[in-house]
């Protein structure tokens, strides 16, 4: 009787993964069509605008079941920039995101909670400069289609916003708000292809 | 600003005092008192310790305990070990703070700046600090060190700042501005016929490894630190040892002088760095940060 209990439960959960598997599709962020970008408070005047250029990771999307999605990414620090050189230097060196020590920051989820059919808040490990925090993200997915110019091309469209704080970092200048920071406030808009 | 410059200099003239009154120069004492404002500093402009440290810049602060641990070793202990305990200390912080950059294994113009800095640092403070002290001191003797530290420290405040690393900036500033305040007194002491107090051999050690474990930082990390810049920052450990040793003899006869031009000759590549810096600073001589 144990046995036949434990074939039963099993087949159940081999059929319950079969059936995920079956809803979780693959992507691969779009480098050439993701725009990472933030803004921080500049001194005591006003917010300044900034963006990574170099993204890349994958999305696990489970539209049967959210919470069984996933997403990892990676920036390339030296790719922020912030239309303006001498600023953009202090970004990548020792006293922000130290791009010599530390040439990525890197987010990789653990928990996705599912808001409505289209939106839901991502949690998970954002790494900067060696420190990892949880952060969570509030994520919309805006559309899946078809390229209308080739068949076998199809990508999904996602827009993701959140905080952090330069504090929870080894960023000393922008923690203390010196110039830039502490808060920054992410806004992410990314196309990824479908695997 | 008045943490980075002015508080140091008035620090640096109160523990010059105190050694002139109060304190015997070489007394474990006045090391304390040294090392205690080094770890303010540090505090002050790094943060307080992290536990562990991941990044470069967290790690300075236990570097500096290190070198506090060292510098209060009984001189007997440290001795004839200065050289060879010197160099290994300094080879040992070089790999600690820039293990991520060798493990990258990345050699472009600034890792090749790095490890000159590196290099030259291992090389010239041990020998400086090594040397032992003459039977009858020459008037500039007690100047040699402090001199070079200042002048590695101001140099390397400002190539720091200006190669995009404001801390390690305020760092050396402050370092440079204690030791300037501690020159000062003693050069007054000296223009008005007094002698100058020696540093002992521990704190001479403490105060070199500081500055040349955050210019080893900058050198490492700053993005637009200028590397022949760094490399002349490095240099002034070297030019004290020439000072007193092929050197000597150009310094003028004249007591009051004496210190003065050793000075400025422990100074000239700091100096030279200094305008390397300027002349070529990638954004202007403008500072970072806007």
């Amino acid at each position: 009787m144990r046995t036949r209990n434990l074939i039963a439960a099993l087949a159940f959960a081999g059929a319950s993964m079969l059936e995920s598997a079956a809803y979780a599709d693959n992507y691969e962020i779009d480098g050439q069509h993701a725009w990472v970008t933030f803004t921080i408070k500049h001194g005591i005047y006003g917010i300044a605008h900034g963006q990574f250029d170099s993204v890349k990771g994958a999305i696990t999307l489970d539209k049967a079941d959210f919470t069984k999605s996933s997403v990892k990414a990676e920036l390339e620090v030296a790719s922020v920039h912030t239309a303006f050189d001498q600023r953009d230097s202090d970004l990548k060196g020792p006293d922000f995101f130290n791009a010599a020590e530390f040439p990525t920051i890197s987010f990789e989820s653990t928990k996705v909670e599912k808001v409505d059919d289209k939106t839901g808040k991502v949690t998970g490990n954002l790494t900067i400069s060696g420190v990892t925090k949880e952060v969570t993200l509030d994520v919309k997915l805006l559309n899946e289609a078809q390229a209308p110019w080739d068949a076998t091309l199809t990508k999904a469209a996602f827009s993701a916003t959140g905080k952090v704080s330069t504090a929870d970092f080894p960023m000393a200048k922008a923690a203390n708000g010196f110039g830039l920071g502490p808060e920054v406030v992410i806004a992410i808009d990314l196309e990824a292809v479908k695997k | 600003m008045f943490t980075t410059t002015t508080l140091p200099l008035l620090l640096g003239i109160v523990l010059a005092l105190l050694a002139r009154f109060a304190l015997p120069p070489s007394s474990p004492a006045l090391t304390v008192f040294w090392a205690v404002l080094l770890l303010f500093f540090y505090w002050d402009t790094l943060g307080p310790p992290v536990v562990p440290p991941v990044a470069a810049s967290q790690k300075l602060i236990y570097l500096a305990f290190a070198g506090i641990v060292i510098s209060l070793l009984p001189e007997r202990v440290l001795g004839g070990r200065m050289g060879s305990l010197g160099a290994i200390v300094f080879a040992a912080a070089f790999l600690w703070l820039g293990w991520r950059r060798i493990a990258a294994g990345t050699l472009d113009l600034q890792m090749i700046a790095a490890l000159a800095v590196g290099l030259l640092t291992l090389v010239g403070a041990p020998i400086l600090t090594a040397r032992q002290a003459s039977q009858s001191p020459s008037m500039e003797e007690p100047f040699l060190t402090p001199a070079a530290v200042l002048a590695l420290s101001l140099s390397g405040a400002i190539v720091s700042v200006l190669g995009a690393s404001i801390v390690t900036g305020q760092l050396l500033g402050s370092v440079a501005a204690l030791i300037g305040g501690w020159c000062l007194v003693h050069y007054v002491a000296v223009l008005r016929g007094g002698v100058a107090a020696s540093w002992s051999k521990g704190l001479e050690f403490l105060l070199l490894y500081a500055a040349a474990t955050v210019l080893i930082q900058v050198a490492l990390l700053a993005p637009k630190a200028n590397p022949a810049a760094l490399i002349l920052s490095s240099l002034p450990p070297i030019a004290a040892v020439l000072v007193r040793g092929p050197l000597q003899n150009q310094l003028p006869g004249a007591r009051p002088l004496r210190p003065l031009v050793a000075g400025i000759l422990i100074a000239v590549p700091a100096m030279l760095a200094i305008v390397t810096a300027i002349v070529w600073a990638p954004h202007g001589a403008a500072l970072g940060f806007s």
